[in-house]
């Protein structure tokens, strides 16, 4: 039984639609795997020489232990909104006179090979190993390094229960804001005590029962929950929600573009995976804080015009990016139906206006980097609007990606940022707004850089009828090979 | 209403559909047979300028289908689920469409008021997402909303499968309504004969995208059909 399983896995591995991408995209696959995979193996087996020469004075071990619960945590947010659900696989085989326990445990069993439970692996394994060369006890060493990679499937088991159960999400954030709260304002630490469990299950290693429970338990939980639906289905694929109407009259007065605007929000509200680009496109709010406190970055203004452009162009960038993509499941329809592509666009076009604009008012906080930092904000923001939303626009012509709307993009299945030329039209995102700074910045100064960056989107938008007309044509030319793309299933 | 002429598809030098010539009148009820790979959905397909055509032109109501767009005010058609979209509830989609085609609330609201037994109490008020209705519900929703507007021609890719006996009968009073009464032309495929022959004055048999028999329906009509897909061979 489990040597057809494996079979089944292998060809749905090798016959998945990222593997048969052409060749650029499978080269980019295994260089972003050998990339990620390294890095991990880089930091794990330089952590230790690298905390010894930084803090001599603490044992490596005891400093990794204290801070480890940051790394879980940020396991924990990173898996919630990026791994998928075991999902549809087991559908034909419920049919199948096997077992429904067999099943079960094959479709737990299966989702520990996730990249997300290697990522520890790769981290912690090489680490593991530099201690054992150190000479640290072995005991000791090898259940501590059992331990981690329990509790890093123990989290893959309780990112599960997160995802499927509201309640369970609502515990969990609550917990973790409040610890998080009470850790700020230095009124209980509770990494402290988390760090001292961590060294115990080091300095006593029959504690690594614990970890081995705490899976056994959550293991077991996950298999009621999902035998205890009975059918399948009925806990593995998707559930039915009821709907969530909202009035949204208030945008008939947009006029023309009033349906789209409409449907784009039930579109975002009603999908996991425009959902989820709306959530990354937050994080982007934050790209600042990376490059505004950093000293090396101030000295390099370019870099900063860059970061500038990022923070008020995040939806734009994660959701423009995928225009007619979003579309896809009824693409047919809507070329079919009496639409002008001109509104079409137009209402996306404002769409990501909008958004440029709630992330311009979210960035003022930025002003406590001073009017400078602030009013490159201010022209990115001007940027994105006129001239970053139109190259967006025409990028998204090139792009025929279908996308399923109601499932997560996966972490590394998801290659729709992989074509070669979606990625030369990002290009200009990224380049244009350093240009138009720097240049003017280099011959003028830093107020003539801000001005003309601002200038470029102001032109953006005057000249916005002859871009949406440009666009325009280039959709029109492709529509035949978008639909027969649109349609391919995936 | 509808001329096909010299019209051929051909993918990578296979050619599946190769029409000569094909004149639908205003008002007819149209039905298109066929066997899987007849060609059916090409025709369609073509028809709405979804596909274009290797060689020959689709005129509709005297507009170039693959050349202009201003068949699409009066034209509306339900192909396949695609045709929908899953994360809105049927209401919102039939105003949806009806915004699409120029027609306010009140307008698709006292439309699809006729439509209550057609849709036996499923589809309205149900508080579902579209995705999540059973195929057969979906295709009801998808067909009552290719009739809001007032097309002048409708198009419907096997409209009766899927769907229970109840409806399958109170579609073919609709399709009969429209073509005799308000005089929409009604272009429909089926795998059903007894449907088809009921419901359409005039039948065509694709065979290898190519018409093999065009039928004006009489009481002759079924069996003659039923004698073509037997097997009995073909003069």
């Amino acid at each position: 039984m489990i040597k057809q399983f494996l079979s089944l896995e292998w060809k749905q591995f090798f016959r998945a639609s990222y593997f048969q991408k052409g060749l650029v995209v499978k080269i980019f696959l295994i260089l972003g795997a050998l990339y990620f995979g390294g890095i991990a193996l880089l930091l794990g087996g330089g952590m230790f020489f690298l905390i010894k020469k930084e803090i001599p004075e603490v044992d490596p071990v005891i400093l990794i232990n204290n801070y480890i619960i940051y790394w879980f945590l940020f396991e924990i947010l990173i898996r919630y909104f990026m791994q998928q659900l075991p999902v549809m696989n087991v559908k034909p085989l419920m049919v199948i006179p096997i077992k429904r326990n067999t099943v079960i445990h094959y479709l737990l069993g299966k989702t520990t090979l996730s990249f997300f439970n290697f990522l520890s692996l790769f981290v912690f394994l090489p680490f593991s190993v530099v201690l054992l060369a150190k000479g640290y006890p072995v005991l000791n060493v090898v259940c501590w390094f059992f331990s981690i990679i329990l509790i890093t499937l123990s989290i893959n088991f309780l990112n599960f229960l997160i995802n499927k159960s509201n309640t369970v999400f609502y515990i969990a954030a609550t917990l973790l804001l409040a610890l998080i709260g009470l850790e700020y304002f230095e009124i209980f630490k509770a990494s402290e005590p988390i760090g001292l469990a961590f060294n115990t299950l080091y300095s006593q290693p029959y504690l690594a029962l614990i970890p081995l429970l705490s899976l056994m338990f959550l293991y077991n939980l996950n298999f009621k929950f999902i035998k205890n639906g009975f059918y399948l289905d009925d806990a593995v694929t998707k559930k039915i929600k009821s709907v969530e109407a909202t009035d949204l009259s208030w945008f008939d007065r947009f006029g023309a573009i009033a349906p789209f605007l409409k449907n784009d929000i039930k579109l975002i509200w009603r999908n996991a995976r425009p959902k989820q680009a709306l959530m990354m496109s937050f994080v982007f709010l934050f790209y600042g804080l990376i490059f505004y406190t950093q000293d090396t970055y101030r000295e390099m203004p370019a870099m900063l015009a860059f970061a500038s452009m990022f923070i008020t162009g995040g939806f734009l960038m994660t959701f423009g990016q995928l225009v007619p993509s979003w579309d896809s499941e009824y693409y047919k329809m809507l070329m079919s139906q009496n639409i002008p592509y001109r509104q079409y666009l137009e209402s996306k076009w404002y769409l990501m206006v909008v958004a440029v604009g709630i992330s311009f008012i979210l960035s003022i906080p930025y002003l406590y980097f001073g009017w400078k930092i602030f009013g490159m904000i201010a022209a990115g923001a001007l940027f994105n609007i006129g001239l970053n939303s139109f190259i967006t626009l025409f990028g998204g012509a090139l792009n025929r990606m279908p996308v399923e709307l109601n499932t997560k993009a996966k972490a590394f299945g998801n290659t729709n940022g992989f074509n070669p030329t979606q990625l030369l039209i990002g290009l200009p995102k990224f380049l244009l707004p350093m240009g138009l700074f720097y240049i003017p910045y280099k011959l003028v100064n830093f107020e003539t850089g801000i001005i003309v960056l601002g200038l470029s989107g102001v032109l953006g938008v005057v000249f916005k009828n002859f871009f949406l007309r440009k666009i325009e044509n280039v959709y029109q030319k492709g529509k035949y090979k978008t639909i027969a793309a649109f349609g391919e299933k995936k | 209403m509808i001329i096909t002429s010299n019209l051929s598809k051909a993918y990578n030098g296979v050619q599946v559909l190769n029409i000569e010539s094909l004149d639908i009148p205003k008002g007819q009820s149209f039905g298109l047979v066929g066997n899987n790979g007849a060609g059916k959905t090409t025709y369609f397909s073509l028809l709405l300028d979804l596909i274009q055509p290797t060689t020959g032109y689709i005129k509709n109501n005297d507009i170039l289908v693959h050349e202009s767009e201003d068949w699409k005010p009066f034209t509306s058609a339900f192909i396949d689920e695609s045709f929908l979209i899953g994360y809105l509830t049927a209401e919102e989609y039939f105003y949806f469409i009806g915004e699409l085609r120029g027609q306010n609330k009140s307008d698709v609201d006292s439309l699809i008021s006729q439509f209550e037994d057609f849709f036996h109490g499923e589809i309205l008020n149900q508080k579902k997402y579209l995705r999540d209705l059973s195929k057969g519900n979906q295709k009801k929703a998808g067909i009552v909303a290719a009739l809001i507007g007032n097309p002048e021609v409708i198009i419907l890719d096997e409209p009766f499968a899927n769907l229970d006996p109840t409806t399958q009968i109170r579609l073919k009073g609709i399709i009969k309504d429209l073509a005799e009464t308000k005089g929409v032309t009604v272009l429909i495929s089926s795998h059903d004969l007894l449907h088809v022959t009921d419901v359409c004055e005039r039948i065509v048999v694709l065979e290898k995208g190519e018409v093999v028999k065009d039928l004006k329906t009489s009481t002759a009509t079924l069996k003659e059909l039923e004698a073509h897909f037997t097997g009995t061979p073909i003069v």
